[in-house]
């Protein structure tokens, strides 16, 4: 460890506690990863802050000595975007106080390390959810998902976290305090709360976050849907979205993922002869609810599913939903290495892209499990491989490419909730312009001047021109 | 009177410029930013008095006027989503998707004649807000052209996407001081099987029940002396309205009729109310996040030539 | 044959973090280094000679681990983390000898006349109250005092199966070195249950302490001898299957298999004697059981680490319960983590085992139950031990004493 960086340790561990300040290889070793295998980055080192005060104080030390950062929440991201390569990393694992739940305004305010799914637990005596609810929201925290601006199954009919995010205390990298709101009725001027979300932690770090708390439906039901081809289960789903229904999720599930659910503790009774499931939920007043599943069904069977399973109570539901949760850990079950994918079609190309994606891992003799939002048209082919078998992870690499090519031609995105982060940077470039990227650096350097705050993510660098103010727009 | 994104046409401006592409608008800007002459994006026609910041808009700057970029640009109705070109008018964006029963959730306080740019840049809300999403929600991505006369990109097409920084939610409630909003993508909803409106003569303090019980409302809307009048309503009573299957209106329905009498009304009913019950809206950035504002400013429009004013800069 | 990789079952992590919020020692230390995924970072490192087997910051977090196997079932992959932290101790207990106190007390309870001894010395103690007395002392001695006094249990009267009781097959019970030294009324209230349901008990000369405490601490070899003859005693007896009342020496027979797997003599005997291993909820379930007339009683359950999450039993504990008929009958809202006993842990590493137990105190406290009940003699003491150092005159008893106490009153009406 160099002098500075010892100098540094020795000043934050004044503010956090030396035990919550890492400096020795071996205990840095799990930072080096966050939920996505493959990636290791050593950070330069590692501090938690236990509050509010500690965190901006920390940050404030940070811009003192103007060393770079990236904030990491359970690091379960899946786009390496918590990855701190040489910098140093702030944990907010600590921070995971929920500092007050407002049932009448429908809303919480939690320090950023507060864990998803505990936030519902909270809320859940006063017959509130917090709505946004990533597959990994038993162990990612709130932090997280606003820096990713997360999503999740039910975003479809709830929308993602940044509709649910009503405030936020940030710390800008250079220290600087600012509370963030969403423009309403008392709008606030540019929307900088907006911004914020889904940042990826290159504008500053939360202290403090207000999100919404959405009422608990009256009435849930879940739809597993079986089909014998991937093009049925596509086509239900353009069905379903274009008949007007709003289903709360409406999940794709192919025949790998299946076989790899049903192989794990997390066996939900998916058909493992099938090529596809579709999951489905409604929720809201139990009145007319039954109509929704009926139209859904009929749907379905229209697009040749085989058969319709309807589950109503908690414990079935909840069965039923563990294997799509769990499928991405699942995964470990088929190869040691995962790569994840989030692109998103429009919805009326999901058939034709499963199928081009299907030729592709032909092509080049890799295996892709798909499981995904399909009503979002948000997939998430998962290709398991063995990371040691550097042939392979070659094939893996360009089968990914081809895919996120496929994807872009098809007029979509190549992250629908995961985030740029490190992993996908390469195809920002396919799917801006050079002046959209460099515009996207601009907005970033308004934030953080001396980009101080998670480097070297989501813009590629050199795509940022160094803007000079022209004479004439000082005078 | 209350002026809105949708607010009437003013007239009266000299050297209008109304360029016809994108490449024309930055054509435009560029030459501005190298005069350093002062642009004011005018849309269809004007909202500059869609209160405060806009009101406050050097009204001595040239107009620019997007009436000529109009029209849709990519409309898949089985994908729910429609690019359209900013100066489209609020009307005719309803009609586009009404051939393929669907809608566009803005519905802004004003009338249709409004253009969906202005809607954007204003973040123009209406009584739909609170249940479909506001205009922040319903952005899909835009295009605008920036100070710097360069066309930019946020977002996409599809209807979740986190790639890159959000210009799109940057844009959206920015006044055009960052950049003159050309193309937007919108989230579309297939119409709902049965959608109704009654006026509801109730206690005005039903309005927060009604919007809190088991069966969410699409919107509700207690009237003004103006409105009332025009719906032949006593003032205070609620506009709600009420959409979904049959079986789930009708529920709604009863649920309502406990809290006072109905009278049932056409959805037309809401064009009036958004022409004449609309809140005056006061918009001033936030003192604290000003600097970052104004840096943010000086970053999309460093000759600060774009609708000055906005952030209260002065000349 | 070629030698297993080392540490082969770690390859399952995808690193997924889905572990981290299961386990106990990551929610009070908040350091990922004691989380699941951080422990297997650090076990993978020593497998592959990237960081040292005796590296002083790796053998912390490592020791640190309860062993509560919380992250297995958490772990969508199905990472064998019990095991992968058991080779791992052995590897470094290679470099870094067992502390002297763990070192006696294993090779007391593996050795039958010094286990009768000293668990007669610990009998002594508690009927003269000195036990009592001194558990109000503060730190280790105070905790041991405690774990001591509350292990008492009066004699319970005898009771005979009802005439019609289908009978079942042959049953040996295992003992235990700590059940049957401080806790014996609970086997005798096991025995009784299982006959009670139709079980024949057959005794099993020979058998000894089930080399749990030892495979954990990474004293394989030690383990591998009781495990030996263990299968031996057992098999002598001609039981159908083995009946455990101990949730944490049950999950370590159920797992003999994978201890001697490398045992050319013995792997098979190993296997076919882990597939007899049952808890004695197991049976019971099996049995139906025998439902008792009910009780107007509340009752907290906790679910002992060992029988939910490395046996993953969660059916038949459950049924036996409901066999009681209480009116109130609930689990504790934490009931799925660890309160912090673990084995020797508790001796070991006092002051965290209490943080963890903490938060269980708190939720008996507001569940206002008068009693506890989980089905391992660790737990019952140390969260008893914790109950009485706290003046809480909450009880914590074994599940198979509240159902032998109701067959016993009606029985003996």
């Amino acid at each position: 460890m160099d002098s500075n960086t010892r100098i540094l340790a020795d000043r934050l561990a004044n503010i956090v506690g030396p035990r919550h300040v890492k400096t020795g290889a071996s205990e840095l070793l799990v930072y080096e990863n966050d939920g996505l295998p493959g990636y290791h980055k050593r950070p330069r080192l590692f501090v938690a802050p236990g509050n509010r005060e500690e965190a901006i104080a920390v940050v404030q030390a940070l811009a003192a000595a103007n060393a770079p950062w990236v904030a990491r929440g359970a690091g379960t991201g899946l786009s390496g975007g918590s990855l701190a390569d040489g910098v140093v990393m702030i944990g907010m694992q600590r921070m995971r106080r929920i500092l007050a739940i407002d049932p009448e305004a429908r809303s919480a305010t939690v320090e950023p390390g507060v864990v998803n799914v505990s936030l519902t637990k909270a809320a859940t005596p006063f017959g509130l959810h917090y709505a946004p609810d990533p597959s990994s929201q038993a162990a990612c925290t709130i932090g997280g998902n606003v820096a990713e601006n997360a999503g999740g199954p039910h975003c479809l009919k709830y929308g993602v976290t940044l509709n649910h995010v009503l405030a936020a205390t940030v710390v800008l990298p250079d220290g600087e305090l600012l509370e963030l709101r969403t423009p309403d009725a008392d709008a606030v001027g540019f929307d900088l709360l907006g911004a914020f979300v889904g940042s990826e932690g290159c504008f500053g770090l939360a202290v403090d976050i207000t999100v919404r708390l959405t009422p608990n439906p009256e009435r849930i039901c879940t739809m597993l849907a079986d089909f014998t081809t991937v093009d049925g289960a596509a086509d239900a789903v353009s069905t379903i979205i274009a008949a007007g229904i709003v289903p709360a999720a409406l999940e794709l599930v192919d025949a790998g993922t299946i076989a790899a659910v049903e192989a794990s503790i997390y066996a939900a009774g998916y058909p493992t002869d099938a090529a596809a499931c579709l999951l489905v939920e409604v929720d809201g007043p139990a009145a007319g609810l039954d109509d929704d599943v009926a139209e859904i069904t009929r749907h379905c069977t229209a697009a040749g599913a085989r058969s319709v399973k309807t589950a109503t109570d908690a414990a079935a539901r909840a069965k039923l939903w563990q294997g799509r949760k769990k499928a991405f850990g699942a995964m470990g079950r088929v190869a040691p290495t995962l790569a994840v994918q989030d692109a998103v079609v429009p919805r009326t190309r999901l058939a034709p892209v499963l199928r081009e994606v299907a030729r592709i891992a032909e092509k080049h003799g890799i295996r892709v499990c798909n499981v995904f939002h399909a009503g979002d048209g948000n997939l998430h082919p998962n290709i398991p491989y063995n990371g040691h078998d550097s042939a392979e992870a070659a094939r893996v690499h360009a089968a990914c490419d081809e895919i996120m090519a496929a994807c872009i031609a098809e007029g979509g995105s190549i992250t629908g909730e995961h985030g740029v982060g490190l992993d996908k940077l390469p195809y920002m470039e396919d799917l801006f312009t050079p002046d959209s990227l460099d515009a996207m650096c601009r907005l970033r350097d308004a934030w953080d001047p001396a980009r101080r705050a998670n480097p070297g993510k989501v813009v590629p660098v050199h795509r940022c021109r160094e803007w000079m103010a022209t004479p004439a727009a000082r005078s | 009177m209350d002026g809105h994104a949708g607010g009437p046409v003013m007239t009266g401006t000299s050297s209008l410029a109304a360029p016809r592409s994108v490449a024309e608008l930055a054509d435009i800007v560029r030459d501005a930013r190298a005069a350093v002459q002062r642009l004011r994006v005018v849309a269809g026609g004007t909202w500059s008095d869609a209160g405060t910041p806009a009101s406050r808009i050097r009204a001595d700057a040239t107009p620019v006027s997007l009436r000529e970029l109009r029209g849709v640009v990519a409309y898949v109705p089985g994908d729910l989503t429609l690019t359209v070109r900013a100066g489209t008018t609020l009307a005719e964006l309803d009609a586009i998707c009404a051939e393929h029963n669907q809608w566009c959730t803005l519905t802004p306080w004003g009338g249709n004649h409004g253009t969906v740019g202005a809607t954007f840049a204003t973040a123009t809300n209406g009584p739909l807000a609170r249940a479909l999403g506001r205009p922040r929600d319903i952005a899909l991505g835009l295009e605008f052209v920036d100070g710097l006369a360069t066309t930019v990109r946020g977002g996409g097409r599809v209807v979740k996407n986190v790639a890159g920084f959000d210009l799109t939610r940057l844009l959206v409630g920015s006044f055009g001081a960052l950049g003159v909003i050309t193309e937007v993508t919108v989230r579309l909803r297939a119409r709902p099987a049965v959608d109704r409106t009654w006026i509801v003569a109730c206690e005005p303090g039903a309005a927060a029940d009604i919007r809190r019980g088991a069966i969410t409302p699409l919107a509700v809307e207690p009237l003004s002396a103006a409105s009332a009048a025009a719906l032949n309503a006593e003032v205070g009573a609620l506009l709600v309205r009420f959409a979904g299957n049959a079986a789930l209106v009708s529920a709604a329905e009863r649920m309502l009729r406990a809290l006072g009498s109905l009278t049932e009304c056409e959805a037309s009913a809401w064009s009036l109310v958004r022409e004449t019950n609309a809140p005056v809206r006061s918009i001033e950035q936030d003192a604290l996040a000003l600097p970052l504002a104004r840096r943010i400013k000086e970053r999309f429009d460093p000759a600060a030539i774009l609708n000055p004013g906005v952030l209260g800069e002065s000349a | 044959m070629t030698a297993p990789k080392p540490l082969a079952g770690a390859d399952l992590c995808v690193h997924c973090g889905f572990c981290t919020q299961a386990c106990p020692t990551y929610l009070t230390l908040d350091d990922e280094n004691d989380s699941p995924r951080g422990r297997i970072v650090l076990m993978k490192a020593i497998a592959d000679g990237s960081l040292a087997v005796a590296d002083p910051a790796a053998a912390l977090h490592l020791d640190q681990c309860l062993g509560c196997r919380a992250c297995e079932t958490a772990c969508p992959s199905g990472v064998p983390y019990g095991h992968l932290l058991e080779e791992t101790r052995a590897k470094m207990v290679e470099r870094r000898p067992l502390s002297l106190p763990t070192r006696v007390l294993l090779y007391v309870f593996a050795t039958p006349t010094l286990a009768a001894a000293f668990f007669s010395a610990g009998r002594a103690l508690r009927a003269l109250g000195l036990a009592a007395l001194l558990s109000r002392l503060p730190g280790r001695i105070g905790i041991m005092m405690a774990t001591l006094a509350v292990s008492h249990r009066a004699r319970a009267r005898d009771y005979r199966p009802r005439a019609g009781t289908p009978s079942r097959e042959d049953v040996a019970v295992l003992q235990g070195c700590v059940m049957e030294g401080l806790l014996a009324p609970v086997n005798r209230a096991t025995e009784r249950t299982l006959a009670y349901n139709g079980y024949r008990i057959v005794s099993s000369p020979g058998q000894k302490c089930c080399g749990a405490l030892h495979a954990h601490a990474g004293a394989r070899d030690a383990a591998r001898a009781l495990a030996r003859e263990n299968i031996a005693a057992f098999e002598a007896s001609g039981a159908a299957y083995v009946a455990v009342n101990s949730a944490g020496c049950g999950a370590a027979m159920k797992e003999y298999d994978h201890l001697l797997a490398d045992d050319e003599e013995w792997s098979a005997r190993a296997r076919t004697f882990a597939s007899r291993v049952r808890d004695v909820s197991e049976l019971l379930a099996a049995a139906g059981p025998i439902q008792a007339a009910g009780q107007p009683r509340k009752l907290a359950v906790d679910h002992p680490c060992h029988l939910q999450h490395a046996q993953r039993l969660t059916d038949p504990p459950a049924k036996l319960l409901a066999a009681l008929r209480l009116t109130d009958a609930h689990d504790l809202p934490d009931a799925s983590s660890c309160c912090g006993a673990a084995g020797l842990y508790s001796l070991e590493n006092p002051g965290l085992s209490q943080r963890i137990l903490a938060p269980k105190m708190a939720s008996i406290a507001a569940s206002g139950a008068d009693c506890v009940a989980t089905g391992n003699p660790g737990c019952m003491m140390h969260i008893g031990a914790g109950l009485l150092r706290a003046g809480s005159r909450v009880s914590v008893r074994h599940p198979v004493e509240l159902l032998d106490e109701a067959y016993s009153r009606e029985a003996n009406v």
